[in-house]
C-alpha cells in the first residue's frame, strides 16, 4: 500500500479513535497508538526509506500534519472529558442550600443593660463621665450628705436594709453625688456626671415593685447651670428614649436633695394623651425626677452654694424598660426566664 | 387628700372646671391623682318618704309604700332591717343605674310587684369605709331636718354631685391637708384672692380654767390647748357635715366627733374630743409611756405602749395615744354632756414612730408627721366651739387652759432677684417676682436687687431662698421655662479603664452566644458563701424580707443555679448564662464589693441540628470558651489545679491561677446541689466564675508589633505513656523546659486510657512546633531538643516515650 494510501487510513481509523476513548485512560492508549515513540505514526516515519527520495518531503509534511491534528484532538478530548468529569464531581457535590444552618449559642444582652448601655452612650456624647459608687453604703453619703436628716422617713428601717447602724444597702444611688462632689475640683472644668447601679428597697417583690433594682443618677455643676438647662436635658433624655414624638411637662415634687424638685411625665405612648389604664386615665406617664442641687447637699461637700450650682436627676432604668418594652412584671427582670430574655435581640444599638 | 370642688368654692372663686383645675394645680403645685366624681354612672335615684311599712310574715322584707313626688306613692319590697315608716330614703326608680352600672327594674318579689329599690350608701357607689355605722348594714336614712323633699335627685343633698381632687402631696406640701391650706394654693394657682374668715368667739359660760390642772411635756408638745363645753347632746350630725366628711373619706359618727373631724380638714390642726369626766381628779398630763403600760385605742384595738409614744394621761393612767388616736377609756359617749375639746402640736418623730409601731396611722398621725401649721391652734379650738354651741346645743365655758405655748418665730428669707433669675434661667423683673408673691399671700420687701419675704406660718416649708425658687419657678410656670443644654467649658466623657475593661468582658461573653442574666444580690445565708474558694465574713441585712434574701452573695455563680432551675422547670434546659456584677464580704472589718463575671453552661454545643451533632457541653467545651477569652484579654502563665470548692463537683473543678494567683474557679456544679434541686435532677451544668478585678492586673499595657515568621516551622509528634495520675500540665511543663525557647506550640492531640495499655497507665499524645525567627531550623537540631524531651519525660516523670 502507498505510505500516502496508509496516512490517509491512518488519519481516518486515528480520529475515530480519539473520539471514542470514553476515559482518560484509554485517551491515554489511543494517544500512545497514534503519537507515542512506537506509535503509528513513528511507523510510518520508519517507513519514509521506502519512498521515493522526491516524495519524501510531501510525505514528511504529510505526517506532521496528521501528527498535529492528533495532537490537538487529543487535548481537546482530553479537556472534554476532565470538563465532563468535573460537571460529575459538581453534581455529585450538590447540597440542598434551603436546610438550616447549624447554630451555636446566641448571646443576648439583658433588656434593663440595653437601656442603660443606650443612656451611657446619650451622656458620654454630651461630656459626662460615667461614675461606678458602693453598693453597700453608709449612712452618711446615702441619706447625711444628702440633705436626709437623721429622722427622715426614707431612713427607717421600714423602707432600707439596713446592715447596721452605720451601713446599709443603697435605696439611691444619689451617694454617688455626694463622693463625687467631694473630689471635684472646680479649677479644672465643670462637673457632668451620671452614675448607674444597683439599688435596695425593703418593698415585697410584686408586678410593680422590686426589692432591688436599677437607677442612674445624673449631676451637672458649675457656676451658671440653670433650671432652664435642667428642662432641656430632661426633654432630650425622655424623647431619646420615648420618641420625638412625646409631649412632656415638668411637675413640682419634692426630694430632699434638690429644691426645687420636679417630676417629668410624658404623654402615655399607648393612649397617646387621651387616657387608658396604662396611665391610669391621666394622659400622662411618670418616668423621672429631677431638680436643682439642694444647697445644704452643696454645703455638706464643702463647695460654696453662692458660686456654684447645678442640676440633677435620676432615672428608673427597670421603669424605662418597663415602659418602652411593655413589660407587665417588674420580676421578669430577675428570674432570666430565657423566653424572657431572647426578645430584646433586635433592641441593641 | 379629697379636696372638695364645691367645698372650695367657700374660699375662692372658681372660674375653671374641675378637670381643668386639677391639671393646673398638677402642673404647678401638687400632683392631683384623680378627680372623683361620685355621682358618675348613676341615674335615676330620688328622694322618697316611707308613708307606711308593713313586714311581711314570714320573711325579713317589708312591703312598703313611698312617696316620690309622683300622683301616687309607689310601692316597694325592701329586705332592709332598718326600713320604716316616716323615714326619708333613697328609691332607685324602674330604669335607674345604681353602683357598679346595675339596672334596677320593675319586678316581683314573692309574687309582689316592687317598683324599685330603697337604696343603702354603699348600693349607690359609697365605700364601706365611709359609711356611718348604722346605716351600714341596711338602707341610709336622711336626718330629720335634711332639706330634700320626695321626688328630688339625691345627689345633691349627699354631695355626690361634687368633684373631689385627689391631692396626691409630697411630704413638704402638707399645707395643702386642709381646705384653707388648699385654698390658698388654688387661690395662688389661678391668681384669685382667697377668702379664710377669721374667729371671733364669745364664751357663754363660767371660767373653767381653774378646775383641771395640764402637766405638759413642751418637748413632746409644744402647745396644748383645752377648751371645755357643757350641756352637749350627742346626735346624728347634720347632713351637710356628713357630706363633708365622707367625701373626704371619713366616716361620720356623731356630731361632737364630727365636728373634730370637720375642723381638721378645714383648718389642718387635728383634734380630739374627751368625755369630760376622764378628768376627775382635775388632773392631766402629757408624757413619755411607761413601760408596762397599755392602751385599748377608739377602734378597740389594744396596744402595749412603748416609753417613746406620747400619751395623754388622767394624772394616773393613759388616756390617748397622742396625735393617733384616743383610748376607749376617755370616749365621748351617747350620754356625754361634758366635752373637753383638745388642739395641739405634737413631735411630728415621734408620732409617726408611734403610728409606725402599733400599725394604727390615721388622719391625725399622718398630719403631725408631715407638720401642722402653728398659728392654727387657737382658731381651730375656738371654731370646733362655735361648732358644738351650733351643732350639739353646746355652752362655751370661758377660757383656754394651755398646758403649753411654745411659739415660732415668724420666718423672713432674704434673697436677691439675680438669684432667682440665675437658678431658673429667667429675667423676670422685680414687679414680676412680687405680683408671683402676692398671689401667694406673701408679704415682701424690695431694696434694689435685694427682696425679703415674709413667710406665713401656715407655709412651714419655706426656709431658704432655694425655696423662694421653687415658688417663683412654679407659679411662673415651668411650662414657660426657656428649654435649652446646658453651655459649659468642654468635658471628656467616657468610662474609667476598669469600666471599659468589664465591658469588654460582657461584649465578648455576648458575642460567644451567652445571654446575659441579672441576679438578685441578696441570697440565702447557704448560698451567700457556695461556690466560693475563700469565705469571707458575709454581710447580712438586719430586718431581711425572708431568710432567701437575707446575706449580699460573695459569688455569682448561685444566681446562674437558680436562672437555671428556672428554666429547667419550664424545659428550657439549653442554656448559656453570663452575668457581670458585684460581689460582697465583710473582711477584715470593712464592707467590700468586687466585681466578678460568671457563665453557665448545659445542654448542647449545637442547637438542633438535622445532622444529629448532638456533642454535650462539657468540662472541656466550657474551658475552651474561657481560654479564647484569655487568649482575647492577651492573658498568658495561667494554670489550672484540680480543687474541691463548695458547690462544685469535686473531682471535675479547678481553681484558675494567673501568674501563680488565684483568679477563679471552672467545673461542673456538684451532684449534691443539682440533686437536691428538683428541675436540676440529673442535669450537668458547667461553669465558671472569674474575679475581675484580679485578672485586671495582669492585662497587657500595650502591643509591640512583630512580623509574621519567614522561616518555616518544623513539627513532630510524640506519644508518652504516664501514670493516670500524672496531669497534663505536668507533662507538658516537663516538655516546655526541656524542648527550649524554639517551642513556639505545644497540642495535646490525643489522650488514651483503656485496655490496651497497662493498669494504671494513660497514654497522652502531642505535637510540638518549633520555629527559629532568625533562620531555618535543621532536623539535627531539632532531633536534639526531642532527645531532650523524652530523656527529661523518662527521668521526672517516669515516663515512656514512644
Amino acid at each position: 500500500m502507498d505510505l500516502l494510501e496508509k496516512l490517509d487510513q491512518l488519519r481516518g481509523r486515528g480520529l475515530e479513535k480519539i473520539n471514542a476513548a470514553a476515559d482518560t485512560q484509554k485517551l491515554n492508549d489511543v494517544r500512545v497508538e497514534l503519537v507515542g515513540k512506537k506509535g503509528a505514526l513513528t511507523e510510518i516515519l520508519h517507513a519514509m526509506r521506502e519512498v521515493a527520495p522526491e516524495r519524501r518531503r510531501q510525505v514528511g509534511q504529510l505526517v506532521n500534519e496528521v501528527r498535529d491534528l492528533f495532537n490537538e484532538q487529543l487535548a481537546q478530548a482530553r479537556y472534554d472529558l476532565a470538563q465532563a468529569l468535573v460537571a460529575q464531581k459538581l453534581a455529585a457535590e450538590k447540597i440542598d442550600v434551603t436546610l438550616p444552618g447549624k447554630r451555636l449559642s446566641l448571646g443576648a444582652k439583658h433588656p434593663v443593660y440595653l437601656i442603660l448601655d443606650d443612656l451611657e452612650a446619650l451622656f458620654i456624647g454630651l461630656g459626662y463621665q460615667v461614675v461606678q459608687g458602693p453598693e453597700i453604703e453608709t449612712d452618711h453619703y446615702c441619706f447625711e450628705m444628702m440633705n436626709l436628716p437623721k429622722d427622715h422617713p426614707a431612713r427607717d428601717m421600714q423602707e432600707t436594709f439596713y446592715i447596721d447602724n452605720e451601713n446599709l444597702l443603697r435605696s439611691q444611688t444619689s451617694g454617688d453625688q455626694a463622693r463625687v462632689l467631694e473630689k471635684h475640683d472646680f479649677s479644672q472644668g465643670p462637673l457632668k456626671m451620671v452614675g448607674p447601679g444597683k439599688v435596695y428597697r425593703r418593698d415585697d417583690d410584686d408586678a410593680t415593685h422590686s426589692h432591688q433594682f436599677m437607677q442612674m443618677e445624673g449631676l451637672v455643676m458649675d457656676r451658671n447651670v440653670s433650671m432652664s438647662d435642667l428642662k432641656g436635658t430632661l426633654e432630650m433624655i425622655a424623647k431619646h428614649l420615648f420618641g420625638a414624638d412625646r409631649e412632656t411637662r415638668l411637675r413640682p415634687s419634692y426630694f430632699p436633695f434638690t429644691e426645687p424638685s420636679v417630676e417629668m411625665d410624658v404623654s402615655c405612648f399607648n393612649c397617646d394623651g387621651k387616657g387608658c389604664s396604662i396611665c391610669k386615665e391621666t394622659g400622662w406617664i411618670e418616668v423621672l425626677g429631677a431638680g436643682m442641687v439642694h444647697p445644704n447637699v452643696l454645703e455638706n461637700a464643702g463647695i460654696d452654694s453662692n458660686v456654684y450650682g447645678g442640676f440633677a436627676f435620676g432615672l428608673g432604668l427597670d421603669r424605662f424598660a418597663i415602659l418602652k418594652y411593655g413589660v407587665d412584671d417588674i420580676r421578669d427582670f430577675y428570674t432570666n426566664d430565657v423566653r424572657f430574655l431572647a426578645q430584646f435581640r433586635q433592641e441593641e444599638k | 387628700m379629697l379636696v372638695s370642688y364645691n367645698w372650695l368654692k367657700d374660699f375662692v372663686k372658681l372660674q375653671v372646671e374641675p378637670h381643668a383645675l386639677a391639671e393646673k394645680i398638677t402642673r404647678t403645685g401638687v400632683e392631683i391623682a384623680e378627680v372623683k366624681h361620685p355621682a358618675t354612672g348613676l341615674k335615676k335615684l330620688v328622694a322618697g318618704h316611707v308613708l307606711n311599712c308593713i313586714k311581711l310574715e314570714g320573711t325579713h322584707l317589708h312591703q312598703c309604700m313611698v312617696d316620690v313626688g309622683e300622683a301616687e306613692p309607689i310601692q316597694i319590697i325592701c329586705g332592709a332591717p332598718n326600713v320604716a315608716t316616716d323615714e326619708m330614703v333613697i328609691v332607685a326608680l324602674h330604669g335607674a343605674r345604681i353602683a357598679g352600672n346595675e339596672k334596677i327594674k320593675r319586678g316581683k318579689i314573692r309574687g309582689i310587684v316592687s317598683n324599685g329599690m330603697i337604696c343603702g350608701l354603699q348600693e349607690i357607689g359609697f365605700s364601706d369605709s365611709v359609711v356611718p355605722v348604722k346605716y351600714r348594714d341596711g338602707i341610709f336614712v336622711f336626718p330629720k331636718g335634711s332639706n330634700i323633699q320626695p321626688g328630688e335627685d339625691v345627689y345633691h343633698a349627699l354631695g355626690m354631685d361634687d368633684y373631689l381632687l385627689d391631692f396626691d402631696i409630697t411630704p413638704n406640701r402638707a399645707d395643702t391637708l386642709s381646705m384653707e391650706g388648699a385654698a390658698y394654693e388654688v387661690g395662688a394657682i389661678i391668681d384669685q384672692p382667697v377668702k379664710v374668715e377669721p374667729v371671733n368667739l364669745k364664751a357663754d359660760g363660767s371660767d373653767w380654767t381653774s378646775t383641771l390642772t395640764a402637766a405638759v411635756d413642751a418637748k413632746l408638745a409644744p402647745k396644748f390647748y383645752l377648751r371645755k363645753v357643757t350641756g352637749v347632746k350627742i346626735v346624728e350630725s347634720p347632713l351637710w357635715l356628713q357630706t363633708r366628711l365622707w367625701n373626704a373619706g371619713i366616716r361620720p359618727v356623731n356630731n361632737v366627733v364630727d365636728v373634730t373631724n370637720y375642723i381638721m380638714l378645714l383648718t389642718g390642726q387635728p383634734m380630739h374630743a374627751y368625755d369630760a369626766r376622764t378628768f376627775k381628779t382635775g388632773k392631766l398630763s402629757v408624757r413619755l409611756a411607761k413601760p408596762d403600760e397599755t392602751l385599748t385605742l377608739l377602734n378597740e384595738k389594744e396596744v402595749a405602749l412603748d416609753p417613746a409614744d406620747i400619751v395623754i394621761t388622767d394624772g394616773n393612767q393613759p388616756v390617748m395615744l397622742a396625735g393617733v388616736m384616743g383610748g376607749l377609756n376617755s370616749e365621748v359617749m351617747p350620754d356625754s354632756h361634758e366635752v373637753i375639746l383638745e388642739a395641739a402640736v405634737f413631735d411630728g418623730t415621734l408620732v409617726r414612730k408611734s403610728a409606725l409601731r402599733h400599725a394604727n396611722r390615721t388622719e391625725a398621725s399622718s398630719r403631725f408627721e408631715k407638720g401642722i401649721n402653728w398659728d392654727n391652734t387657737q382658731k381651730a379650738l375656738d371654731m370646733a366651739a362655735l361648732l358644738l354651741r351650733n351643732e350639739a346645743s353646746a355652752t362655751i365655758l370661758d377660757g383656754v387652759l394651755k398646758g403649753s405655748d411654745t411659739g415660732r418665730k415668724p420666718v423672713m428669707v432674704k434673697t436677691t432677684f439675680s438669684y432667682l433669675n440665675k437658678v431658673l434661667g429667667t429675667t423676670l423683673t422685680a414687679d414680676q417676682v412680687v405680683a408671683l408673691f402676692n398671689r401667694l399671700n406673701f408679704e415682701t420687701q424690695v431694696a434694689r436687687d435685694q427682696l425679703t419675704v415674709a413667710v406665713p406660718a401656715r407655709r412651714w416649708d419655706i426656709t431658704i431662698p432655694a425655696h423662694l425658687v421653687e415658688e417663683v419657678g412654679r407659679l411662673y410656670g415651668y411650662d414657660n421655662l426657656k428649654s435649652k443644654q446646658p453651655l459649659l467649658a468642654e468635658t471628656q466623657g467616657g468610662y474609667a479603664n476598669f469600666e471599659l475593661f468589664m465591658r469588654h468582658v460582657k461584649h465578648f461573653l455576648q458575642g460567644q452566644g451567652l445571654m446575659e442574666a441579672l441576679s438578685y444580690s441578696l441570697t440565702s445565708k447557704a448560698r451567700a458563701t457556695l461556690f466560693t474558694k475563700a469565705v469571707q465574713p458575709v454581710a447580712e441585712v438586719k430586718m431581711p424580707l425572708n431568710s432567701s434574701r437575707s446575706v449580699m452573695r460573695q459569688n455569682l455563680l448561685t444566681g446562674l443555679v437558680d436562672a437555671a432551675s428556672y428554666n429547667f422547670a419550664r424545659k428550657e434546659t439549653e442554656l448559656a448564662f453570663f452575668e457581670q456584677g458585684r460581689t460582697y464580704d465583710h473582711a477584715d472589718g470593712q464592707f467590700n464589693e468586687h466585681e466578678h463575671v460568671a457563665t453557665l453552661y448545659s445542654g448542647h454545643v449545637y442547637r438542633n441540628n438535622w445532622e444529629h451533632d448532638e456533642a454535650p457541653v462539657d468540662f472541656y467545651f466550657v474551658k475552651g470558651q474561657l481560654e479564647n477569652l484569655f487568649t482575647a484579654l492577651g492573658l498568658t502563665d495561667i494554670e489550672y489545679r484540680a480543687e474541691e470548692i463548695a458547690g462544685m463537683h469535686p473531682t471535675r473543678t479547678a481553681g484558675i491561677y494567673v501568674q501563680g494567683d488565684y483568679v477563679g474557679f471552672i467545673g461542673m456544679v456538684s451532684h449534691a446541689l443539682t440533686q437536691t434541686e428538683k428541675p436540676l435532677r440529673n442535669s450537668e451544668l458547667y461553669g465558671y466564675e472569674l474575679d475581675l478585678e484580679q485578672l485586671s492586673h495582669y492585662l497587657p499595657t500595650s502591643t509591640q508589633a512583630k512580623p509574621a515568621p519567614k522561616f518555616p516551622a518544623m513539627s513532630r509528634d510524640l506519644s508518652v505513656l504516664v501514670d493516670q495520675s500524672q496531669s497534663n500540665q505536668s507533662v507538658m511543663a516537663a516538655i516546655r523546659q526541656a524542648a527550649g525557647h524554639y517551642l513556639v506550640k505545644l497540642s495535646v492531640i490525643d489522650v488514651y486510657q483503656g485496655e490496651h495499655l497497662a493498669a494504671g497507665k494513660k497514654s497522652l499524645a502531642y505535637q510540638l512546633t518549633f520555629l527559629n525567627e532568625k533562620a531555618t531550623l535543621t532536623d539535627d537540631l531539632v532531633n536534639e531538643k526531642m532527645a531532650a524531651v523524652t530523656t527529661a519525660l523518662e527521668t521526672k516523670l517516669q515516663a515512656s516515650v514512644r
